[in-house]
């Protein structure tokens, strides 16, 4: 590999001298050819064929995520997407369900913070029946009462079985606590508060407002000839009435000043579940290759910092990392491990220590080398299928990124230094001022952890919601 | 069991075991995918899958060795050993392996089942010889360092907390199979007792070595940006040279016949309850394999089969229900789980679930549902096949558990013989009351201390 890195530079240098002649030669991967076309109601259409395997994906946004949930009704964009599927102007939920099994299709209808992901994917020789579906639920949801009160009691319950595993709602906890009561800390798929007072109408009005053409990036990549496909899509969505578009607005997040803690009660804990950092960074940060690069390093990977420390050479954990969970403003940057009640501080401290050595001594030459090699080798199965493909290029549309996002992602990735690393580490992993979130059982952890934070809250997994403004 | 896997933001890994080797295709797909094979001088077989279409490659190495291999005091053992692969060796010693490998753009993840351990490494095409280098020192030249061994026991410790302590459904599926095998190795976990994982030696760990790690006791596939040739030269390099030896000794033990029907309950502190339901069936490779499948799909797979109807849609008593049954080389467990809702009492889902199992007993299941579950498979198929990764695992599983990797382009075949009769034939004779296993994990939300009296 470090034959490879020294052609990849070479070949970057050769660039700068010959110009275009060597356009192509950089990078190993790239984005197959694709189109994009505006309908005339204002859909967003992006069309990419890959030929290979007979399967054609359909990968949607709407341009509305749980940022567009009005205060006291988080999980409305959650479940109006939920809702979808669950019968609609011409098929009952149970007739969807039954023609959309019956040619193994799948369909799933998802909200995140910034946006409601739609995707469908189906044999390529059913792509009639597979758009007709997928239109039927776009453009024709009933939201049928007995629906609605069927998905919103099985949302509330699907909360308290989450909460019997505590890792699958940390993250709940811990957005909750660092964004305060900024719309990303916003549970995405509600509480058992806020989804207890959802209503009918509250869903329709949310659908009237937000699912309209000029809202709807629509990918779609596969087996299939393009010119056709978009015949078939003009027909099936073309008509859609276009609408005036309300996008949610949105600004960013504050900071969290000094140190806080949320310790959330879980009696019969064996381990601790943490998450401490604070706020991160926006998709489209000038900045987002090197820090990929760095917290690959610090913990991005198994041979990071912070899964050497903490895993590799204690033992005290199955596993530790770092992620950016990067949105539209700047999203959460956390750090994440477990360990059992006993060993709660020494991890916790462990973890401490390693983002100070990051800070006191960067990156070596080395570390930088092999984390650039490791991004790169890895990169290519990222975008392997169709699903991966037509995800990546709607999101990418959506955050405004181009498609050198991808094509000149290797020649990024070695542009990064180690000054540039040092600049970055200095800016966008934040060591003096931090939230903490852990999962614990008090009685044994709550003594020993005070030390972390002047700030300390508290609550218990059974007492309902996830965060500050849950009531 | 997997080396990593945090599971914080959803799976980090596909595991695609999990739901079991599931295929059907007919000559056409065997000619769009085909795989070339050799066995080497001592034993060990590889299978090459071309696809340029990434400049990536995706290594497996399937050795047939699991927790059915294992004995009571030093259960969980296999799984620890497959962490201990990567805890050093001769040339590439304790940390070296990962580091060299990252460095050079691969990233790699095991797995242990009851049956057998796997390893996979994905890398980019420079990265071959450099794989190669590192898989044949770990099979000959594991080293076994106290200080790691001491070390990685807490990790797996940790591990074991994880997905079973904070995991309602790992407790549950646990402690059914310890009721529902009284004989057979596959009631114990394969992660481990607790007890055992804290007190295991080192002779048991290279007495495991010796006993599983031969060429002759695994299988390799490799898929992705290689041709076959300079596959099987790098094997006669690298992996030839390594002499066999016996593979580990034939698990004989037999389950008994289950006589009756065994009920056990797990009290905890949980917001919800759990149900699951495990029946005796037989291993992978029998002729009853396809109609079992077919028949798990009318029952469970998709918002528009009949339990998802009935519990789910219709009596609205339970959030989800499910079935699995997982690659086995000996009569396993085919084990339908409900999740009940608050205030639900778990027997309810249980009564629902056993009324539709009557029904497909009673009634052969409908034309449109065969041929439902049979376009489902189809599907399922070409989701395992559109990835390098995936068609290493699904070649590796099929050849392993099938006893060919060409199983897998008979699987149409195989699927369009099963008949409505044979369907209602195998619910009748492995989905009765004698031959079941009921475990039920009901809250108890009293404050510690009372709770254990």
């Amino acid at each position: 590999m470090n034959r490879k890195i020294k052609a990849l530079r070479f070949t970057v240098i050769a660039v700068l001298l010959l110009g275009l002649a060597w356009s192509g030669g950089a990078q190993t991967v790239k984005l197959p050819p694709h189109e994009k076309i505006v309908l005339k109601n204002g859909l967003t259409l992006l069309l990419m064929e890959k030929h290979g395997v007979p399967i054609v994906n359909f990968a949607a946004i709407v341009k509305a995520g749980s940022v567009a949930d009005p205060a006291g009704q988080e999980g409305l964009a959650s479940v109006t997407a939920g809702l979808l599927r669950k019968g609609t102007a011409k098929r009952s939920a149970q007739q969807f369900a039954a023609d959309l099994d019956f040619i193994g299709a799948e369909f799933s209808a998802d909200s995140g913070a910034d946006y409601t992901a739609i995707s469908s994917e189906f044999l390529a020789k059913d792509v009639d029946k597979g758009l007709d579906l997928f239109s039927d639920a776009l453009l024709h949801p009933a939201f049928a009462q007995a629906e609605v009160d069927k998905l919103l009691a099985q949302e509330i319950d699907g909360i308290k079985a989450a909460k019997d595993e505590a890792q699958s709602v940390a993250l709940n906890y811990y957005y909750g606590y660092l964004f305060n009561k900024h719309p990303y800390g916003r549970p995405v798929g509600g509480d058992e508060l806020s989804l207890a007072r959802i209503k009918r109408d509250m869903i329709a009005k949310f659908y009237e407002a937000n699912y309209t053409p000029g809202n709807l990036i629509l990918a779609v990549a596969g087996e299939f000839n393009s010119a056709q496909m978009r015949a078939k899509i003009e027909q099936a969505l073309g008509g859609w009435t276009a609408k005036p578009s309300l996008l949610p607005d949105i600004i960013a997040p504050t900071f969290v000043k000094g140190k806080k803690l949320l310790l959330v009660d879980k009696p019969d804990s064996t381990q601790t579940f943490f998450v401490l950092g604070n706020i991160g960074t926006a998709e489209n940060d000038p900045n987002r290759v090197a820090i990929r690069v760095v917290n690959t390093i610090f913990g991005g990977r198994f041979t990071s910092d912070l899964n050497e420390a903490l895993r590799v050479e204690s033992g005290l954990t199955y596993g530790a990392e770092a992620f950016f969970d990067s949105r539209k403003e700047p999203g959460a940057f956390a750090i994440y491990s477990f360990t059992k009640n006993e060993s709660t501080v020494q991890a916790i401290d462990l973890a401490l220590q390693v983002l100070a050595k990051l800070h006191k001594d960067g990156v070596t030459a080395e570390q930088l080398a092999s984390a650039k090699a490791y991004l790169k080798g890895q990169f290519p199965p990222s975008i392997e299928t169709s699903e991966q493909l037509s995800k990546r290029i709607a999101a990418n549309e959506f955050y405004g990124l181009g498609d050198d996002e991808i094509n000149q992602l290797e020649v990024r990735i070695d542009a990064v230094t180690s000054e540039i690393a040092k600049q970055v580490i200095a800016k966008h992993f934040p060591e003096d001022n931090l939230a903490f979130m852990l999962i614990g059982k008090a009685s044994e952890i709550g003594p020993g952890v005070k030390k972390y934070a002047t700030q300390q809250d508290s609550r218990k997994i059974s007492e309902p919601g996830f965060w500050p403004g849950a009531k | 069991m997997n080396r990593t896997r945090l599971g914080l933001r959803g799976s980090l890994l596909v595991t695609l075991l999990a739901a079991g080797p599931v295929a059907a295709l007919g000559q056409s797909e065997a000619q769009q995918f085909p795989v070339a094979t050799k066995t080497l001088k001592n034993g060990m077989k590889v299978l090459v899958q071309t696809d340029h279409s990434i400049p990536n490659i995706a290594l497996y190495i399937f050795y047939k060795i699991g927790s059915r291999n294992e004995r009571p005091g030093t259960t969980g053992l296999s799984h620890f050993f497959e962490h201990m692969m990567f805890n050093g060796a001769k040339k590439y010693g304790p940390g070296d392996l990962d580091k060299a490998m990252e460095a050079n753009g691969a990233s790699n993840n095991a797995y242990t089942t009851e049956n057998v351990t796997v390893y996979q490494d994905w890398f980019p095409r420079s990265a071959l010889n450099l794989i190669f280098d590192i898989e044949a020192d770990r099979i000959q030249y594991l080293s076994f360092d106290p200080k790691k061994i001491a070390s990685e026991r807490e990790v797996v410790a940790s591990e074991r907390r994880t997905s079973v302590d904070a995991n309602n459904g790992g407790i549950l599926d646990e402690q059914l199979k310890a009721t529902a095998f009284i004989a057979h190795p596959y009631q114990w976990p394969v992660i481990g007792w607790m007890s055992d994982i804290e007190h295991w030696t080192m002779d048991d760990l290279k007495h495991h070595f010796e006993m599983g790690y031969a060429p002759n006791n695994a299988t390799m596939v490799v898929v992705g940006d290689v041709t076959p040739e300079e596959i099987f030269q790098l094997c006669e390099k690298y992996i030839e040279p390594i002499p066999q030896h016996a593979p580990p000794p034939p698990v004989t033990t037999v389950e008994p016949e289950q006589l009756g029907e065994r009920r056990l309950t797990v009290r905890k502190q949980a917001e919800l309850p759990l149900l699951m339901i495990g029946y005796h069936v037989p291993q992978t490779n029998s002729p009853d394999f396809y109609a079992l499948s077919v028949l798990r799909t009318v029952l469970v797979q998709g918002e528009s089969s009949r339990m998802y109807q009935r519990l789910v849609d219709k009596d609205q008593i339970a959030l989800d229900v499910t079935a699995s049954q997982s690659p086995a080389f000996d009569p396993t467990v085919a084990i339908f789980a409900a999740q009940p809702k608050e205030g639900v009492d778990p027997q309810k889902c249980e009564a629902a679930i056993y009324d539709e199992l009557d029904k497909v007993k009673k009634t052969p299941i409908s034309d449109v549902e065969l041929e439902k579950a049979k376009n489902i498979r189809l599907v399922e198929f070409y989701h395992q096949m559109r990835t390098i990764n995936g068609r290493g695992n699904t070649i590796g599983t099929y050849e392993v558990f099938f006893g060919d990797y060409r199983k897998l382009f008979d699987a149409e075949k195989n699927y369009g013989a099963v008949t409505k009769e044979d369907v209602q034939r195998v619910a009748q004779k492995y989905f009765d009351a004698n031959n079941r296993t009921v475990a039920t994990l009901i809250p108890d939300n009293r404050e510690q201390g009372s709770a254990k009296q």
